[in-house]
């Protein structure tokens, strides 16, 4: 009897991430070095934090002695060992984490200083690189995305195409800038379907990383 | 037309929504006349010049902007998030 419930329960919910059915591994567009990477992101824990008013300070040493990052003031990512920091507005912040382990009882932590609302599976994250990704994104994104402009760390609330986006700069790879762009899942199949429209001609290799909110 | 967020910084007018007049203030609670009232919600000021307005950023920080732009150039001279004049206006 508990054996037969247990089957129908795995079969009607499997988990279905974010990009499925929406976005495929593969080359994109182009044939040929791919001038654009995009690697597609899962597993990872998400929340926003709201201080309570004048909280803020409280708050980020909380945050900072469980996971060891403070949260920035300013429109910039702070990334830790595990967690990242993000900025969302004035005392509004995202906290990351590369995997679920031990995230519920971290917002429980949490909860007694801010306003907290897991949003795990609310968001979709992609990790873009490449050495044509500036002149892809700039078809949507804008804000001025040059490294003199928009800097390493450095996060934005914008929108693309109308949907509403999220995006920061991560630390430099061998092969140039990367840069994460979060979106509303529900929004995702709009999104891919602009970002492949605008990168296709660039070519872009589009890969999967199940295993941490990290690539 | 940019407007810079005290937040953001400079973004393009689309991402912000128009409200108003950002200093005509609710008369208190129930107790309002009918014409303190109508005086409130329909008599608004049509300057040209420098025009106090209030800005939504809802496609960024989504914080409320106090704007000061010129009617007659859009030039914008000022820009403070709505929520410190509120707490400089209680205390």
């Amino acid at each position: 009897m508990a054996e037969t419930a247990t089957t129908s329960t795995a079969v009607s919910w499997t988990q279905h991430g974010a990009w499925a059915d929406i976005a495929q591994a593969g080359q994109l567009g182009a044939a040929g070095p791919a001038g654009v990477t995009a690697i597609l992101q899962g597993g990872f824990g998400l929340a926003t934090l709201i201080a309570t008013p004048g909280g803020a300070p409280a708050l980020s040493g909380l945050v900072e002695s469980r996971t060891g990052i403070t949260l920035p003031a300013t429109p910039t990512i702070v990334s830790g060992a595990s967690h990242d920091a993000i900025w969302s507005g004035p005392e509004q912040w995202l906290l990351r984490a590369a995997t679920h382990d031990g995230f519920a009882e971290l917002l429980e932590a949490l909860s007694v200083q801010a306003a907290v609302s897991e949003q795990s599976d609310a968001r979709a994250a992609v990790r873009l690189s490449g050495p044509q990704i500036r002149d892809a994104l700039a078809k949507g994104v804008m804000l001025d995305l040059h490294p003199a402009a928009f800097a390493v760390g450095d996060t934005a609330l914008t929108s693309i195409a109308h949907i509403g986006v999220h995006l920061w700069r991560l630390t430099d790879e061998p092969d140039g800038s990367v840069f994460e762009i979060m979106v509303a899942r529900s929004m995702v199949g709009s999104f891919w379907s602009w970002f492949a429209a605008s990168a296709a001609e660039f070519g872009c290799q589009v890969s999967i990383d199940r295993s941490t909110g990290r690539g | 037309m940019r407007i810079t967020c005290p937040h953001c910084g400079a973004r393009d007018a689309q991402e912000f929504s128009y409200l108003g007049a950002a200093d005509p203030k609710r008369p208190e609670g129930m107790a309002a006349s009918e014409a303190a009232m109508a005086t409130y919600v329909y008599q608004r000021d049509n300057p040209a010049g420098v025009h106090r307005e209030l800005w939504y950023h809802g496609a960024g920080c989504h914080a409320w902007l106090v704007v000061s732009r010129d009617t007659r150039t859009h030039a914008i001279t000022a820009v403070e998030p709505a929520k410190a004049r509120k707490a400089g206006a209680t205390a």
